[in-house]
């Protein structure tokens, strides 16, 4: 089959009845799965494989991308609520969605981040479908060089995510990175500050943080402030509308995002997170305002949805093009078209072209769908912050709870939420940020096992960076975020 | 000398500096690549340090015009839902996921002050409910059952 | 309050009673499940593990060989520590089973769990899956030799690349082989890549050797761009493209390593118990059904229980271990 027959016939089964079926199944169980707490995408695809057994394998897959993009999609809905992040992917849009939440305008945050993630999906799509064969190339570019660079390049940020001392910030962000190191080390196989306990060879689970960071320390603030006069925290969810200035807003972010955001996504390993992160900080970095980020800025809600959603089309392109997962949840993808009597490979787009070009044509429609399955609902979801207090106080924490526990099974997990509750509510009692904290958390595992693997590869010598011209480009520019705001301190004086 | 804030933390962090460094300091060796597991927990650990030091010799912040007063009786909710949480973690799995989580979700909204009992039984009853129909049935992933075995 | 919780206290307490009694009282000839059965999965969702068991689950199920349901539950952490300790608290009960593989064996020598293969009983083992030694398919070694060779004379500017961390599976493999080829085992550059980026690595040139499984490299080799030195099979794998990777016995090196997958319950088990699960998994293994997703993954067919699983477990134990200790890797 020709290039041009296999587009062809992967649209006709994308909209077919069949197709439009199961896209919109894959989306809706997506967008829920993401709303619930702790199934991130990885979950939601396991629990989807044993279902599409025997289905045929482009409807299969094209149901379970559906479940894929749309789990990210529905994942910022808790974040910008309840400050609970339930995939790492969302950490970024709790920063200026959560606040925008507590100044009375959920709904508009939720239709920012619905509209954004709607663009940066579909843009992702777009340059999916018409570059998907040259980009593989740059998928299999990055070696642990290379992520070593990236990675530290997105941790100058740190110094970036800091309101008031930068002191504070970095030592958030070195407490962060000290949790990153306990559990097993994988290129020694040295257990590191487990103190004998089978709970933590693992590592600490990024949503125990984040759950606990987050939203359990601003529950904490809630039962504290429950019965102050001066309430904060306005009940109301205000108008979803948005004016054309809100939109002038968001169109640098959302542009620069779809685009940054696929093509970090394309890297294997790098994904949906590091994504978000960069555009937020990219966009925090670009802004005439800066310090108008972390308080409920347009912008800095607009940058991290719209990345994560391009990115999760960008991490399509090593999968589909060259069989290789580039995260944890497009291996699962790949051992479901294992199951599906697939193989996935490089040949892939030759000997499959319906099965390639009939998830990418599915996930244009799937993206449609999204948006106007979520715009209706957000007034109804946003509700639930008009819940009583204290019901909703104990239903958060139930949520947490929940989430924690659906990716364990173990109540060890429930115990360090609650530490993780109480070290978040102290941080923010003495004024520590806690986005440097879950960054560095995030990155410092893998910016750690990529210098070692690189230094392993070297035999010890720190000169292989210099070999590697990608690895130069990003350490140059790690190393002008960190120097450049020294020079320009004095000349921003508000 | 400790009056500030900022040099309570520190000494916080020091110890903490100190402890990790002692632990990293005795991770056994493994002799096969370049760079061993404890090379970057003792950076962290001596960088930790400095900061703290820092920190130490830094004016507290003009704190603040609205300093949060913690009163006697947000501190006693405070302990008492943490206290509801641990004895819900404790029960779990030997209690089952829906009675304890109905009774959880009861009572820390009562301890926090809500007063319509109705609304809050029928609330504490159908979430958890939902919540299980929806993971065990739909999602077939199971959670504890408890006493419950043979729902 | 505090009545309300002794009062569930005392329920809890006493439905365990009841539990624990009526699972005594028929532990004559024919013990059959009188609870739904719970197979449990030491790792996330996803998995090797989880898919075999959700896999085996879902024919019991579908085939009608077992009539109770069957639930499996995911307890992650520890490389499999977590869900070990979890079957190790169930005491006899034989409604719990879990599915286990080498690690089984590696971790607990590792040091990083206190409960190894003999703290339960091994019911069946249902699947095999092997090796493969992946190299570049402009790579200059043309077989296993070649390369071993190089690796004698410049260890230092080979560099090996696999998902598990050393002294476990994706390590252990390559330095077997490589010590019966008479390789300096301390030697051997390896690093550990857990996020899915070691086929990259291999490609772009970080990494010169990828050890992993069987099945991952299938299509990279139909495509090109890799080549199998060795599969760690005894005899050739039948199959598409897998047949024509060369075994490690065929060039010279007398050793294997087989990735076997199986199911345990906890210790103590009721002989008649593990009877039944016996005969139930032999009916498993024969199913089409089950044939048909051995195919899929293509995992291979390898039914031990008994004596003659414990035998093997117990040898490869020893063989693990005889590795570990040479590379300093088992701890007490």
């Amino acid at each position: 089959m020709g290039g041009f027959e296999g587009i062809l016939s992967g649209f006709q089964v994308a909209f077919s009845w069949e197709g439009i079926v199961f896209v919109f199944i894959g989306v809706l169980a997506g967008t829920f799965i993401g709303m619930l707490p702790g199934l991130g995408p990885i979950s939601a695809i396991a629990v989807m494989i044993p279902i599409s057994y025997g289905f045929d394998p482009t409807i299969a897959l094209v149901m379970m991308a559906g479940v894929y993009y749309g789990a990210v999609f529905g994942g910022s809905t808790s974040s910008i609520l309840l400050n609970a992040p339930g995939i790492s992917g969302t950490v970024a849009t709790a920063f200026d969605g959560h606040p925008m939440a507590i100044q009375g305008k959920a709904g508009k945050a939720l239709a920012i981040a619905a509209i954004s993630s709607f663009i940066g999906g579909t843009f992702g799509v777009i340059l999916l479908m018409l570059f998907a064969p040259m980009l593989a190339s740059v998928a299999i570019a990055f070696g642990p060089p290379e992520y070593f660079a990236l990675m530290f390049l997105a941790l100058t940020a740190i110094a970036s995510l800091s309101e008031g001392s930068l002191v504070k910030a970095l030592i958030s962000g070195v407490l962060g990175f000290m949790f990153a190191t306990v559990g097993i080390d994988s290129q020694t196989g040295t257990p590191r500050f487990t103190f004998g306990n089978a709970n933590l060879l693992s590592g600490i689970e990024f949503l125990v943080i984040a759950l606990g960071l987050f939203a359990l320390a601003e529950v904490c603030f809630l039962i504290i402030n429950s019965k102050k006069e001066n309430k904060e925290i306005q009940q109301n969810i205000g108008s979803l509308k948005l004016s054309r200035s809100d939109f002038k807003e968001m169109k640098g972010p959302a542009t620069r995002q779809s685009l940054l955001g696929f093509i970090i996504g394309v890297l294997p390993g790098a994904g949906a997170t590091i994504a978000s992160f960069i555009g937020y900080i990219f966009e925090k970095k670009l802004s005439k305002n800066p310090e108008s980020f972390g308080k409920g800025s347009i912008k800095g809600l607009t940058a991290p949805e719209t990345a994560n959603n391009a990115a999760t089309s960008g991490a399509f392109v090593p999968l589909l093009s060259l069989g290789i997962p580039g995260s944890g949840t497009t291996a699962v993808l790949l051992g479901a078209l294992l199951v599906l009597g697939v193989q996935p490979g490089p040949l892939l787009f030759e000997e499959h072209p319906t099965l390639f070009w009939g998830v990418i044509a599915s996930m244009y429609i799937g993206n449609v769908f999204l948006l106007i399955l979520n715009l209706p609902l957000i007034p109804y979801i946003a509700k639930i912050l008009l819940i009583p207090r204290p019901l909703l106080i104990s239903l958060v924490i139930t949520f947490c709870m929940i989430g924690v526990y659906a990716i364990s099974f173990n109540t060890f997990d429930l115990y360090l939420l609650l530490l993780f509750g109480v070290i978040g509510f102290f941080m923010r009692l003495v004024h520590f940020p806690a986005p440097p904290f879950i960054l560095s958390f995030i990155l410092g595992g893998m910016i750690e096992q990529s210098l070692r693997q690189t230094l392993t590869i070297s035999n010890g010598s720190l000169g292989i960076f210099l070999e590697r011209p990608i690895a130069i480009i990003f350490l140059i520019l790690a190393i002008l975020t960190i120097v450049i705001p020294f020079f320009r301190k004095k000349p921003i004086e508000p | 000398m400790l009056k500030s804030l900022n040099r309570k933390i520190a000494i916080l962090l020091w110890i903490i500096a100190l402890a990790y460094l002692f632990f990293s300091f005795n991770l056994p060796a493994y002799p096969y690549v370049p760079v061993d597991s404890d090379v970057l927990p003792i950076i962290l650990g001596i960088l930790l340090f400095l900061l703290a030091a820092i920190l130490f010799f830094m004016k507290d912040e003009v704190v603040d015009k609205k300093k949060v007063n913690i009163t006697q009786s947000d501190l006693f909710r405070l302990l008492s839902v943490l206290f509801l949480i641990v004895i819900y973690v404790i029960l779990l799995e030997i209690v089952g996921f829906l009675i304890i989580t109905i009774l959880f979700i009861f009572f820390c909204s009562y301890v926090l002050g809500y007063q319509k009992h109705i609304v809050n039984l029928l609330t504490s009853v159908l979430v958890p409910l939902t919540f299980y129909l929806l993971f065990t049935k739909l999602l077939q992933i199971k959670l504890p059952q408890g006493v419950l075995s043979f729902f | 309050m505090i009545k309300k919780i002794l009062f569930l206290f005392s329920i809890s307490i006493f439905c365990i009673l009841v539990a624990c009694s009526t699972s005594k009282s028929s532990s004559d000839e024919n013990w059959i499940p009188e609870k739904p059965i719970e197979i449990v999965a030491p790792s996330g969702a996803g998995g090797g593990w989880d898919t075999t068991a959700r896999m085996a689950a879902k024919v019991f199920k579908e085939e009608g060989i077992i009539k109770k349901d069957i639930g499996v539950i995911n307890k992650s952490g520890g490389g499999g520590a977590v869900g070990w300790a979890y079957i190790a608290q169930k005491g006899g009960n034989p409604h719990h089973l879990f599915i286990a593989s080498p690690p089984l064996i590696d971790v607990p020598l590792n040091g990083q769990s206190q409960y190894d293969h003999t703290d339960f009983t091994p019911i069946a083992n249902v699947i095999a899956d092997y090796g493969a030694f992946v190299v570049r398919s402009d790579a200059k070694w043309e077989n296993l030799n070649d390369l071993f060779a190089d690796m004698k004379k410049d260890p230092a500017n080979i560099t090996v690349i696999g998902s598990s961390s050393p002294g476990s599976m994706d390590h252990i493999q390559f330095v077997k082989i490589a010590k019966e080829a008479g390789v300096d085992i301390t030697k051997i550059k390896y690093i550990s890549e857990q996020d899915g980026g070691e086929l990259t690595s291999l490609l772009n040139g970080s990494a010169d050797v990828f050890s992993t499984g069987v099945a991952e490299t299938i299509e990279q080799v139909k495509a090109g761009k890799i080549k199998v030195l060795a599969v760690t099979s005894e005899e050739r794998l039948k199959g598409d493209v897998i047949s024509e990777y060369p075994t490690v016995k065929e060039q010279g090196i007398d050793s294997s390593f087989v990735n076997w997958r199986g199911f345990f319950g906890p210790s103590n088990m009721d002989e008649s118990a593990v009877e039944y699960y016996v005969s139930k998994f032999k009916e498993l293994n024969q199913s089409e059904a089950w044939k048909e997703i051995r195919n899929k993954y293509g995992w291979d067919e390898l039914f031990m229980s008994g004596e003659e699983y414990k035998a093997f477990l117990d040898e490869q134990r020893e063989e693990t271990k005889e590795l570990l200790d040479e590379l300093g890797l088992t701890k007490k």
